[in-house]
């Protein structure tokens, strides 16, 4: 096919590299994998993981402010409890879940066998474990460094040097340095989205044929590449603040500390968006399919979500009301707030149209859905009251704000994940999860949820202030606080029996087998097989318009009723064993692994200023880059098929 | 039929099965996965040095004490320089050029050419920041020094980056692994190279060219 | 019912990109006997082919001539008014960057989906920025 080849080929030894991973199963293959569909399980696995660990720092806050004058942990273990909790959520939970969620099904959904860079999507992974060991090993006894200036990080507090520091320890350096590691880690993972979006789709999977989720992952992508730059930035003054002695935010030589908190929040106001859209975009394929109709409005949704993706640039001061911004930019802010409620509330009313008058099916992916609509009304309604300058000033640093963002961030994102869950696992591992359970799983997470968060709007208003470790007895926060404890409680439970019904249903394999198309779905993913095969679609599909496998098993009749087609679907999907030897998948590669690990002591180095750390990382960084360039991306085949038959490339289409 | 596929700097075949690196027309956009990849990442580097330069204009003439630019900036000098960068731009189209129509050895001469040039423009540098040093002026003196150093540093590791890909690609290209068939990476580490070279433009224009606030203390 | 190209929403960004390629483009079409500006009707795989050596040398002469009198213009500093020097500084700044963009890095020639990606940052960086210095009462 090309001259390149034919030249490569010949360059059989490659000195200095290690030998190339082969084997496709087994555990060490995880290490090595560039699959996109088991990166995106190991992401949710990751993240999981993180949503315990950082559940359990929302307990042990919870235990402290269980009643007045808490003595569970010390003030300064506090401050580290809820700025771990706050980075582990949004860094480590809440990003990577989605980004999990996409590597594994918007490859699927598009109609391609892979993503656009399978090595560098490894690396982007391999980089978040990176930053979540690197941030969780500053609990490491000794090192006296766990992040302890909230997630925000907020200067002048933060950049103080280290031996003249308001807050103790190192903390400040492992949360700047961590940070960053997993912008890049994100930044690396959105850019292969964007390519793998707009090249790999399908013949026919025009953009206005995506399903919402491609979409709003698209949009949460060109997010992610423009908002992780800034914040990387501030990142590094506060650094260099601290460890180097420069004056970024030091008022006493002239600087303004103030910028800090803007270039933090045009950073974190599309990061919120960033976090709520792909929530947004799982629901868009849930509603649908459980109602029996197409999505309400399908244009309309996607243009909101861009909408939402280009205001969100346009609101961050309203997070800095209380900074003396002067009346100007205060109401200019405010306005914008307020507008981007518009597109939002679009959606809101798009999806309850979905389910208006649908063949609508409870199944826990639906509960979820509904669920995550509800929840994130309710926390939209209150976001909305930010956008009120008087009324934000009144709730600023207060617990309505901690209701507020709880609600759209777990009530929305983590309730559309579940969703999502229940929704998806079974065409990754081929067994239903048990819906008794998962109906326990909902009502127990909606009932936790609401115990914990719904009186923090109280005592919020009632003038608790966020982030204070203990409370007098008496002012009206005593019983409020217990209740909320308690919900905390049962949100962990909830947890437990979401676990407990993928340990069952899917680890034990005791879960129905799940079959193609469980759900009577509507996108491609539910043409190919559960699991789908390496390669995902035997013959690359052909789009002909949304809803594509809807409309490969269902037609209509003159009078518009839905009527099964004969072919039943099974037409469409991936059978063809015959061929698929000739599709040659990308061969698993350790250098993701080597070069995203070489970060670590790169991160070590800028904090501990070691050269020998700082050695090690640049070896195993440039070792890892080099062979990864050098190696093919895949292997010439050992067990080549004479020819084979053609590789299927995509026909291009707009 | 040959299965190998290209690989670029930090990219991977672009597509299982297929190997659309060759044939743009492949992609649904029509466009190479690498290259759509490199000016997103360009787009984001804006908000990056956009990011750094805000900080230097909002601290601009702010400083207490000095040195200031006015006492220290030796405008011949870093035109000088400035110019040399410029000019590697020039030799990295001419080595996109040379590797378009086949000319290997046209190729590795640009290419050295234009990594000794950005090594030039790195050696003066080291040089300015060691003479300010000198002078008095260090990340620690006064905001000017912090956000010129901070800005400055971070463009020229941008292009310390640059030199160590452009010789990576010298270094395939004298062992003749570097073909026609390959100019996109050739083209992918130019689009790098001219990016960091406009963002030049721009901080050499906002930091040295334009008229300087007063000296510190002198009013 | 049309669908939209991958560009539809960002339209409005080329139009504005264009009018920067293709103002500084114009003293060296000569050579050139391509399309002036992508019609409407212009297929979007259609590629101009990349500028010649020549025409490469030609545009960095210009670069130096542009450079020169940058420099030149920061030395009339007392001579001419400030604002006056910040103006002329910055304009060169953009003909220079938009030269190297355009025809350096081939956003005249290639697909127009690059541009509108770079541009679209470029924007975006100079808006948000400016919004934020105005907030911290720099202008």
């Amino acid at each position: 096919m090309t001259t390149v080849a034919g030249a490569l080929t010949t360059v059989k030894r490659r000195p200095l590299l290690l030998r190339r991973p082969t084997k496709t199963t087994g555990a060490f293959s995880w290490f090595t994998t560039i699959d996109h569909k088991k990166i995106g399980i190991m992401y949710c696995a990751t993240a999981m993981l993180f949503f315990l660990v950082g559940g359990l720092e929302a307990l042990l806050i919870r235990l402290q402010l269980a009643g007045p004058n808490g003595t569970v942990v010390t003030a300064a273990q506090y401050n580290e409890l809820f700025t771990m909790h706050g980075t582990t959520m949004v860094f480590l939970v809440g990003m990577p879940m989605a980004v999990g969620i996409a590597n594994y099904f918007v490859p699927i959904m598009i109609g391609a066998r892979d993503v656009a860079f399978p090595r560098l999507n490894a690396f982007g992974f391999y980089v978040v474990v990176a930053g979540g060991i690197f941030l969780y090993s500053s609990w490491i006894p000794g090192i006296n460094g766990v992040p302890n200036g909230g997630w925000f990080g907020y200067t002048p507090l933060t950049d103080t040097p280290l031996t003249a520091g308001f807050l103790p320890g190192r903390g400040p350096d492992f949360w700047t340095v961590g940070v960053v590691m997993l912008g890049i880690g994100s930044t690396t993972s959105a850019i292969n989205f964007i390519v793998t979006i707009l090249n790999l789709r399908a013949p026919g999977m025009t953009l206005m044929r995506m399903p919402v989720f491609v979409w709003m992952m698209l949009v949460v992508a060109f997010l992610t590449v423009f908002a992780m730059p800034i914040i990387t930035v501030a990142l590094i003054m506060v650094f260099f603040d601290r460890n180097y002695g420069s004056l970024f935010f030091q008022a006493s030589a002239g600087a303004d500390p103030l910028l800090y908190q803007h270039l933090f929040w045009l950073f974190g106001h599309p990061e919120v968006y960033i976090l709520i859209l792909p929530g947004m975009g799982i629901v868009s394929e849930i509603l649908p399919v459980f109602s029996r109709k197409p999505l309400f409005g399908y244009s309309v949704v996607v243009f909101s979500g861009i909408a939402i993706g280009f205001l969100g640039w346009g609101v961050w001061a309203h997070h800095m009301f209380a900074t003396g911004l002067g009346p100007v930019a205060i109401s200019a802010f405010g306005v914008s707030t307020m507008l981007i409620a518009v597109p939002t509330g679009v959606k809101i009313f798009n999806w309850l149209s979905t389910v208006w008058r649908g063949a609508v099916r409870l199944t826990t992916a639906m509960l979820f859905a509904l669920g995550f609509i509800a929840m994130f009304t309710i926390g939209g309604l209150s976001g909305v009251l930010h956008s009120v300058v008087p009324s934000d000033t009144q709730q600023t640093d207060t617990y309505f704000v901690v209701a507020h963002f709880h609600y759209v961030l777990f009530g929305g994102l983590l309730f559309g994940v579940f969703g999502g869950f229940y929704y998806w696992l079974p065409k990754v591992y081929g067994r239903m999860l048990d819906e008794r359970v998962g109906k326990i799983n909902f009502w127990t997470m909606l009932i936790g949820f609401n115990l914990t968060f719904f009186p923090m709007h109280f005592v919020g208003l009632y003038g608790m202030p966020r982030r204070t470790y203990r409370y007098d007895a008496g002012l009206g926060w005593d019983a409020w606080n217990l209740v909320e404890t308690i919900g905390a409680f049962v949100i962990a439970v909830s947890t437990l029996i979401f676990l407990a019904n993928i340990i069952v249903s899917i680890m034990l394999k005791r879960g129905a087998v799940a079959g193609d198309d469980p759900w009577d779905g509507r996108t491609l993913e539910w043409t190919t097989t559960s699991p789908p095969p390496d390669y995902n679609f035997a013959d690359i599909p052909e789009i002909e318009g949304r809803d594509a496998h809807w409309h490969h098993k269902y037609t209509e009749d003159e009078e518009g009723r839905l009527m099964p087609l004969p072919s039943g679907g099974a037409a469409a999907a991936a059978e063809g064993d015959g061929h698929h030897d000739g599709i040659h998948m990308p061969s698993p590669s350790i250098y993701p692994l080597i070069t995203g690990l070489g970060l670590l002591p790169l991160g070590y180095a800028a904090v501990y200023h070691s050269f020998a750390w700082l050695g090690v990382g640049v070896v195993v960084l440039l070792y890892g880059l080099y062979a990864w360039a050098i190696e093919p991306g895949t292997e010439p085949d050992e067990s080549d098929h004479g020819g084979g038959a053609p590789a299927r490339v995509p026909e291009p289409v707009h | 039929m040959a299965t190998i596929e290209q690989t670029t700097e930090i990219g991977a075949p672009a597509h299982r099965g297929a190997s659309p690196g060759h044939d743009p027309h492949a992609t649904a956009t029509g466009v190479p996965n690498t290259k759509l990849a490199m000016w997103i990442f360009l787009a984001s580097d804006c908000l990056f040095f956009g990011a750094f330069i805000a900080t230097y204009l909002l601290y601009r003439g702010r400083d207490k004490v000095g040195p200031g630019p006015k006492e220290l900036f030796d405008i011949p000098f870093t035109s000088a320089t400035s110019f040399i960068l410029l000019m590697s731009s020039l030799t990295m189209v001419l080595a996109l050029a040379a590797i378009q129509r086949g000319d290997e050895r046209r190729l590795r001469i640009w290419l050295l050419a234009t990594a000794l040039l950005g090594a030039t423009f790195i050696a003066g540098q080291v040089f300015e920041f060691t003479e300010f040093n000198h002078e008095g002026l260090n990340l620690n003196t006064n905001l000017f020094g912090s956000t010129f150093f901070i800005l400055t540093g971070f463009h020229g590791a941008h292009v310390t980056a640059g030199i160590i890909w452009l010789m990576s690609l010298w270094g395939m290209a004298s062992q003749g692994r570097l073909k026609q068939g390959d100019s996109e990476k050739v083209e992918i580490a130019g689009l790098y190279w001219h990016f960091v070279d406009v963002v030049w433009i721009v901080i050499f224009t906002v930091i040295y060219l334009v008229p300087q606030p007063a000296a510190p203390g002198g009013g | 019912m049309t669908e939209p190209t991958p560009e539809t929403g960002l339209a409005r960004l080329e139009e504005a990109e264009a009018e920067v390629s293709g103002r500084d483009a114009g003293t060296l079409r000569r050579s050139e006997p391509g399309p002036e500006r992508p019609g409407p009707q212009r297929r979007e795989r259609e590629v101009r082919p990349h500028p010649t050596p020549l025409q490469y040398v030609l545009i960095a002469v210009i670069l130096c001539v542009v450079t020169a009198i940058e420099i030149a213009v920061s030395y009339t500093e007392g001579d001419i008014p400030d604002a006056l020097i910040v103006v002329l500084l910055m304009g060169m700044a953009v003909l220079k960057f938009a030269l190297v963009a355009a025809w350096f890095m081939h956003l005249r020639t290639d697909l127009p989906i690059f541009r509108r990606f770079f541009v679209l940052g470029i924007i975006l960086a100079m808006i948000v920025y400016v919004i934020a210095l105005a907030t911290l009462n720099v202008f």
